[in-house]
């Protein structure tokens, strides 16, 4: 228990004190009432003696008895109602404050130090209320009226007829039946007759004789003369004294403050709480009983109006709205209390209850132990043996007389009021009050065996009660304290009388007995065991003081104070207590709940993203939504380097560290962070409540710590601590409830908004930790249904700190760091706020999320700079700088924006006459307008900022062209936006912002093509190269749906050396139509460039021929064709680069082998320009796109996206060399057979009149052109080939006359005709394909052949005319 | 209700989670409105004064039931590392608890003896 302000020594006595009451005439009330206080409690201060008393016991044997106090109240007819007693233990409670200056005790417990009050005065304010207000029972006589006072006025008419009335009217009350309450201690009560004299207004002499009249009555022993009121009550604050009643009434006055008429602060204000107050002394019931002048009452506990059905007896703790309490408490601090007495009228008073106790109460009561001692000394002496006898010879039939209302009920039998059994427990509680424990203790022991022997166990139980405690009291503790007889007692009043109000006082009695004797966990047991369901005060009360018990144990049990605490607290809140006086004050503590994942803890600087807005949609940048992926986190860092190089000229600089917007455990936190000022930080904690019982957090904060540094950057020497409350340097957020559930990890996400440049160091969470009111009792989460809607109703809640530590990784560098634990430091929370950065925003408008593979879509960008610096050196880079455009970089190129979109076509188109359908429209343009060129780093795309600087609050709409990837499927492209201030910080010299764009791409067309030379040499212009394009456009959509057909509208090419011609044997399908599934076949003729004009351009120079097939030309050379053109090439170079890269290092020595591969390589790429028609949404769509198709190699089939080939299967890892490194030097047949182009001319069919002449000869040339830039070597051989006999045999061979082997020498790109001569002898068809041709390069010694076996037979028809 | 068992197995340090906990309920029983389940781990925390008090008078590892608070009984159990074992119950079975509490305890030693768990951390 608690440590209190009485010791059990002096509790006890002042707990059971003689009752005396007091009867007043009206006009007598009326001079107290001057005071503002009744008869009684003007009496209140003094009613303890100052000076030590003796009496006589019966053995003659003096007496001292020491401190006695005796109770002085108004009769109350009623006895008190449960409900009444519960609302004032309430409200006692509820108005108890805790001490000020509360000394609190520090108690080290092993690892624990507590910081807990040591004392509960709402405890001691309880207890002494319950004590006072227990209902006087049959059982006992220790609070039954021992005297009763009459009062009246000498300023009435008729004094001493006035006190006749009163004489008669307490004679009543007593004897007649109509009032079985109150309770008095013997029949015949002491009268004391005091007559009150108003000194200030009444006649001295008048009361004087009356006085005297008195005395001749009732002689000088049993009637007062008491002068009060010697000071006008007008006068009140000239002097000032003591009032000693303030601490007396305050509690009590509360409610009954209402009732004086004649207050000056009657509370009007609420009708409802005024109906529930309590009249603690009736004053308010002006009802004049018998036409009496005395205003006795009904019981100080009993209600105004029963009826009221908020106080209503029905078994529930009543709370009164603390509202009214608080209006009352207000109400009651005006009143001055005896504001017409003087000191000397409190001496007066003071002497009147000594002269009273020493001449009045005490020989009463010394006469009744006389009286009753006698009685059963001589019925002792008479029956002692008789009695006993005779009770086992009629055992069962000495049953004490029945009276009528005699019920045999649970506590056993009830006996009538003068019961012998009785007298003896009158004279033991007698003997009790007048603090004679021997005495007392012998007759308790004595009268509770005669209560057991009759099984009167309500009877027994408060004997025993009794005399455990005088056992206790003692003077000198001959006997131990019989701890047993209370648990007996407690044992019988709870279970078998049902009674808990008398268990609970036998209990606090016997609990506070055991504090005293330091068994704390026998007190802490009985107090346990006295919780019931019934009182959630009395368990709240019980269980904390049983949680101190523990606590002061030897051996301090901490975890079972802190349990008892929290049930106790929890029963509080459930009566409806303030428990605010559980928590103490003083530095925030450190709270162990929730649980923190401190290295769960993520930073993230910057605004939240906005919302979509209609077609505007902002980019995605980073948040704290987006999981960590280490896969993405190292593509952006890739990305930033990339860009970051390419300002700096290709180097990244040594203190380059990549941008880190969100910190996790898996970011680099080694350095401080970087903060801007004015944009928000937002920490992520991560709670855990691992209870059973959801918790709830409100005004939860962040707590930090802040070093300003002047805005001049002179060097701040005095570094200013500010901490977390008093800045306007940091705002804060608050979030003001954040419910954790019970067993459940949730996250919080806590603002701050630094306005200050300086060194912020988050330190931890500060919060008030509470549960939700009621949700103990039901079952947590079932009960919690409304956890997002708002409001709970808070309990309690302890307002404390959690701090946020996050440690580092372990270290691994060097020896020492291997061998020993070490961990570095983490910095997530140790931002450096810096100077205001530009803050760059992006939008995309009318971006989309589904595109045909290749095709174009126009959507708008806009930047805005929403910061107070201007921007500059705006660049995007991205992994796929082929998916999107921002156009050339020249406006010619550029088709304005955004009037060029009205037609609907993303590209620049001209009008053109269907005449020139055949052939190309020619132009050229230099991939270094559209950004590729020499640059290594096409990725990194510079904006076009129209003036290349972003002003504060500036925005520009950008037009931006995407092609939609060539790969079906869900393409997720990054950009990444780089960005500078346009002055110079040190800290942080760029800033990113980042957009990952999700776009879902469906088959459209597949575009292969080969090319290969054509024989012809008609043409003198293609001299050395004239090629044939063969493209395949198949519609491979699969959606039956959406695209109805494509229109293939253009087919350009683009080279630096080659041009498409004209179209050739171009079919019926005009318009170059494909429906589903459909292919269509193009053939085209390519030529060479002129050499004079590939001459004078630079070699980034394309030629750009475009075959229409519509009537619109679509300008191939122009943006966005051209642009996505040379984004594709370039990442397709790259690509094969890549691959070559490995064979490039070894061959390039050979030189004869790359040359003989250079004349197999042409550069053409061709540019299929198409429109689809889309239905959607019952509305027609064209949708326009373009497919690329790179053609290297002459006769190699090329695609416009590589087949899906089948992923290489898993290799075995092998541990030795591979044996064929060697790549073969020898280049392919294929290759060789391209050396030298050969070609036959000859007529077709060749008639010969045979009859004529039996030799038919046919001149036949033979065209062998160098293809390589270097001189050939070409030996040609005519002979037969015989490798087999059967050859020889064939019929129809023919020969070839003339020289059989020519050795020449071409020179690059030279053609040379060969005429020759064949030789037939019959008639038939004949391969002439027969020459072997061999070429090697004139400075090389191998000699390779080539080939003609791939060409196709060169037949001739000899026909006999 | 009855039938319902609430294990926990505490470490010795008082800042450190739980190193284990389970609880049990019977079968049939759904989740009722009386439900006090959130108490026992008030119930546990608060037996552990006790069970540090009682694991000195004993020789024994296993303790009996060491406190009890209304229905529920806490029986403990202390390994030689000061693990401590709880057990809240409703019944009295003494023996089943011993054993139980013997077989946790040979699991635990393997769990303790395997070089990657560090002691007194969560299981």
């Amino acid at each position: 228990m608690a440590q209190c302000v009485q010791s059990v020594q002096e509790l006890i006595p002042d707990s059971f004190v003689p009752c005396v009451a007091a009867l007043c005439s009206d006009e007598a009330e009326r001079l107290t009432r001057l005071n503002h206080l009744s008869f009684a409690e003007l009496l209140k201060p003094f009613s303890r003696l100052t000076s030590e008393v003796h009496m006589r016991d019966p053995n003659n044997q003096l007496h001292i008895i020491k401190n006695l106090k005796i109770a002085v109240s108004n009769i109350i007819t009623q006895p008190p109602q449960p409900g009444a007693i519960r609302k004032l233990l309430n409200d006692v409670v509820s108005g108890s404050q805790p001490a000020e200056g509360l000394v609190a005790n520090v108690i080290t417990a092993g690892d624990y130090d507590l910081n807990i009050s040591a004392t509960t005065p709402w405890f001691e304010s309880y207890r002494e209320t319950f004590l006072q207000s227990m209902p006087a029972s049959d059982h006992e006589f220790l609070n039954h009226y021992l005297a009763c006072m009459l009062v009246a006025s000498s300023s009435e008419a008729e004094p001493v007829e006035q006190f006749s009335k009163l004489s008669h009217e307490q004679h009543r009350i007593q004897h007649n039946s109509d009032y079985s309450y109150p309770k008095w201690f013997i029949p015949n009560t002491l009268k004391y007759y005091v007559l009150l004299h108003d000194v200030s207004a009444g006649d001295e002499q008048r009361a004087e004789s009356i006085y005297e009249e008195m005395k001749q009555k009732y002689g000088t022993q049993g009637c007062y003369l008491l002068k009060i009121n010697s000071r006008a009550s007008n006068r009140a604050s000239d002097e000032q004294i003591p009032d000693p009643w303030s601490q007396y009434l305050q509690k009590n006055s509360i409610q009954n403050q209402d009732s004086y008429e004649d207050g000056p602060c009657t509370i009007t204000s609420n009708k409802n709480s005024d109906s529930n107050l309590l009249s603690l002394d009736g004053l308010d019931n002006e009802v004049k009983v018998d036409g009496l002048p005395n205003n006795f009452r009904a019981h100080p506990l009993q209600l105004d109006q029963p009826s009221d059905p908020s106080n209503s007896i029905d078994g529930t703790d009543h709370v009164k709205p603390a509202s009214s309490l608080h209006e009352t408490k207000k109400g009651n601090t005006g009143i001055i209390h005896g504001a017409c007495l003087t000191l000397t009228d409190h001496d007066r008073i003071r002497q009147f209850i000594q002269e009273f106790t020493f001449r009045g109460l005490l020989p009463h009561i010394e006469k009744t132990i006389r009286q009753l001692n006698d009685q059963l000394m001589s019925r002792k002496g008479l029956s002692r043996s008789l009695f006993s006898a005779t009770k086992k010879w009629f055992s069962g039939s000495k049953v004490p007389e029945k009276s009528i209302n005699e019920l045999k009920n649970t506590s056993g039998l009830l006996y009538p009021p003068e019961a012998p059994e009785l007298q003896i427990r009158k004279m033991a509680d007698l003997c009790f009050l007048v603090q004679h424990y021997d005495l007392a203790y012998s007759c308790y022991h004595t009268a509770k065996k005669d209560f057991l022997n009759d099984q009167a166990m309500l009877y027994a139980a408060g004997a025993l009660e009794m005399a455990a405690v005088s056992a206790f009291l003692q003077p000198g503790a001959p006997r131990p304290y019989p701890a047993h007889y209370m648990d007996t007692a407690i044992q019988t009043y709870r279970d078998i009388c049902k009674n808990m109000v008398l268990a609970e006082r036998c209990v606090l009695l016997s609990a506070e007995i055991l504090k005293s004797q330091s068994k704390y966990s026998e007190a802490a047991a009985l107090l346990i065991r006295l919780t019931s369901e019934d009182s959630d005060l009395r368990s709240a009360l019980l269980l904390e003081q049983a949680a101190h018990c523990f606590i002061n144990m030897k051996s301090p049990m901490v975890r079972k104070y802190a349990f008892h605490m929290i049930l106790a607290g929890h029963r509080f809140s459930k009566a409806g207590q303030n428990v605010s006086q559980l928590s103490p004050d003083g530095p925030l503590p450190q709270l162990p709940l929730p649980y923190i994942n401190s290295s769960a803890t993520r930073v993230f600087f910057g605004h939240d993203r906005r919302p979509a807005d209609g077609e505007k949609q902002a980019a995605t940048h980073v948040s704290l939504d987006q999981e960590y992926d280490s896969e993405s986190s190292q593509q952006w860092r890739e990305l930033e380097e990339q860009v970051v190089a390419v300002v700096n000229k290709g180097i990244i600089p040594s203190n380059f560290h990549p941008t880190q917007y969100c910190l996790n455990s898996y970011s680099d936190n080694s350095r401080f962070p970087l903060a801007v000022v004015e944009e928000p930080i937002t920490v992520e904690v991560a709670f855990r409540n691992p209870l059973k019982v959801p918790l709830l957090l409100t005004d939860l904060s962040l707590l930090w710590k802040f070093q300003p540094k002047a805005f001049s950057g002179k060097d701040n020497e005095e570094v200013k601590e500010l901490v977390t409350s008093q800045s306007a340097m940091i705002g804060t957020e608050v979030i003001s409830e954040f419910l954790i559930n019970c067993e459940e990890s949730k996250v919080a996400r806590l603002k701050l908004f630094p306005h200050h440049i300086g060194e912020l160091h988050i330190l931890g969470v500060v919060y008030n930790l509470g549960t939700i009111q009621g949700s103990m009792t039901v079952d947590g989460i079932g009960a919690l249904p409304g956890c997002h809607t708002g409001k709970y109703s808070l309990s309690m809640s302890v307002r404390g700190r959690q701090d946020l530590e996050i440690q580092g990784p372990r270290l691994n560098n060097t020896k020492e760091e291997k061998t020993s634990v070490k961990y570095g430091p983490d910095r997530r929370l140790d931002p450096i706020i810096t100077e205001e950065m530009p803050l760059l925003e992006v939008f995309f408008i009318h971006f989309p999320t589904g595109l045909l593979c290749g095709e174009i879509r126009k959507a708008y960008v806009e930047f805005v700079n929403v910061s107070k610096c201007p921007l500059a050196g705006l660049k995007v880079v991205s992994k796929r700088p082929e998916f999107f455009t921002f156009g050339g970089n020249t406006a010619v190129l550029t088709p304005l924006s955004p009037s060029a979109s009205e037609n609907c076509s993303a590209y620049k188109t001209v009008v053109t006459d269907s005449t020139s359908m055949c052939t190309a429209l020619v132009s050229s343009a230099s991939s270094v307008d559209f950004g590729i060129g020499i640059e290594s780093q096409p990725e990194v795309i510079p904006v076009p900022l129209p003036d290349s600087v972003l002003k504060p609050g500036a925005s520009v709409q950008l037009p931006m062209w995407l092609r939609g990837p060539d790969e079906e499927g869900v393409h997720e492209i990054n950009f990444l936006f780089y960005y500078e201030s346009v002055k110079k910080q040190p800290k942080i010299r760029h800033r990113i912002l980042r957009h990952t764009a999700v776009i879902c791409t469906s088959r459209s067309l597949n575009v292969r093509a080969t090319v290969c030379r054509s024989n012809s040499l008609e043409d003198e212009e293609g001299r050395g190269g004239n090629m044939l394009v063969f493209v395949d456009v198949e519609n491979t959509n699969t959606s039956e749906a959406g695209v109805k057909e494509f229109h293939i509208v253009q087919i350009s090419s683009s080279s630096k050396h080659w041009k498409l011609q004209k179209s050739v044997n171009l079919s019926e399908n005009k318009d170059a139509k494909l429906a589903s599934r459909e292919k269509g076949k193009f053939c085209f003729k390519a030529l060479r460039c002129k050499e004079k004009e590939a001459a004078t351009q630079t070699s980034e120079k394309y030629t750009f021929a475009d075959i229409i097939f519509g009537n619109e030309q679509i300008i191939s050379s122009a943006s966005p064709c051209a642009d996505f053109f040379y984004r594709s090439l370039s990442s397709e170079l790259k690509k094969t680069q890549a691959q070559l890269s490995v064979y490039a290092e070894k061959q390039s020595t050979e030189d004869a082998v790359r040359l003989i591969q250079k004349c197999n390589e042409v550069d053409l790429n061709i540019i299929v320009l198409w429109k689809a028609y889309v239905v959607e949404d019952n509305k027609q769509l064209i949708l326009e796109g373009q497919h690329h198709v790179i053609l290297r190699t002459v006769g190699k089939e090329a695609f416009s996206y590589p087949q899906k080939q089948d992923p290489p299967e898993m290799e075995l890892l092998k541990f030795f060399r591979s044996e064929n490194t060697t790549v073969s030097s020898r280049p392919s047949v294929e290759q060789l057979s391209n050396l030298i182009k050969t070609s036959l001319h000859y007529p077709e069919s060749f008639n010969h009149p045979f009859h004529q002449k039996s030799l038919c000869l046919v001149p036949v040339t033979l065209l062998l052109s160098n293809c390589s830039k270097a001189d050939v070597d070409v030996i040609v051989d005519l002979r037969h080939k015989t490798t087999s006999p059967e050859a020889l045999e064939i019929h129809g061979s023919f020969t070839w006359l003339g020289q059989t082997q020519y050795k020449l020498q071409l020179k690059s790109q030279e053609i040379h005709s060969l005429q020759l001569k064949a030789c037939f002898v019959h008639t038939g068809v004949y391969n002439l394909g027969t020459p072997r041709v061999f070429a090697k390069l004139s400075d090389q010694v191998t000699v390779f052949e080539t080939s003609q076996q791939n060409s196709m037979p060169a037949l001739i028809i000899i026909n006999n005319v | 209700m009855s039938g319902s068992f609430y294990f926990i197995i505490v470490g010795h340090w008082l800042s450190t989670p739980p190193v284990f906990e389970m609880e049990s309920l019977p079968a049939e029983k759904a989740e009722s409105k009386d439900d006090h389940r959130h108490l026992n781990q008030f119930l546990a925390h608060a037996a552990l004064d006790l069970v540090d008090k009682n694991m000195w008078l004993s020789n024994n590892m296993y303790l009996k039931p060491v406190d009890k608070f209304n229905v529920c009984f806490v029986s403990a159990f202390v390994t030689a590392g000061h693990m401590r074992f709880i057990m809240l119950h409703d019944i009295r079975q003494e023996d089943g608890i011993k054993n139980f509490f013997t077989d946790v305890y040979n699991l635990y030693i393997k769990f303790a003896m395997n070089p990657f768990y560090e002691p007194n951390s969560p299981i």
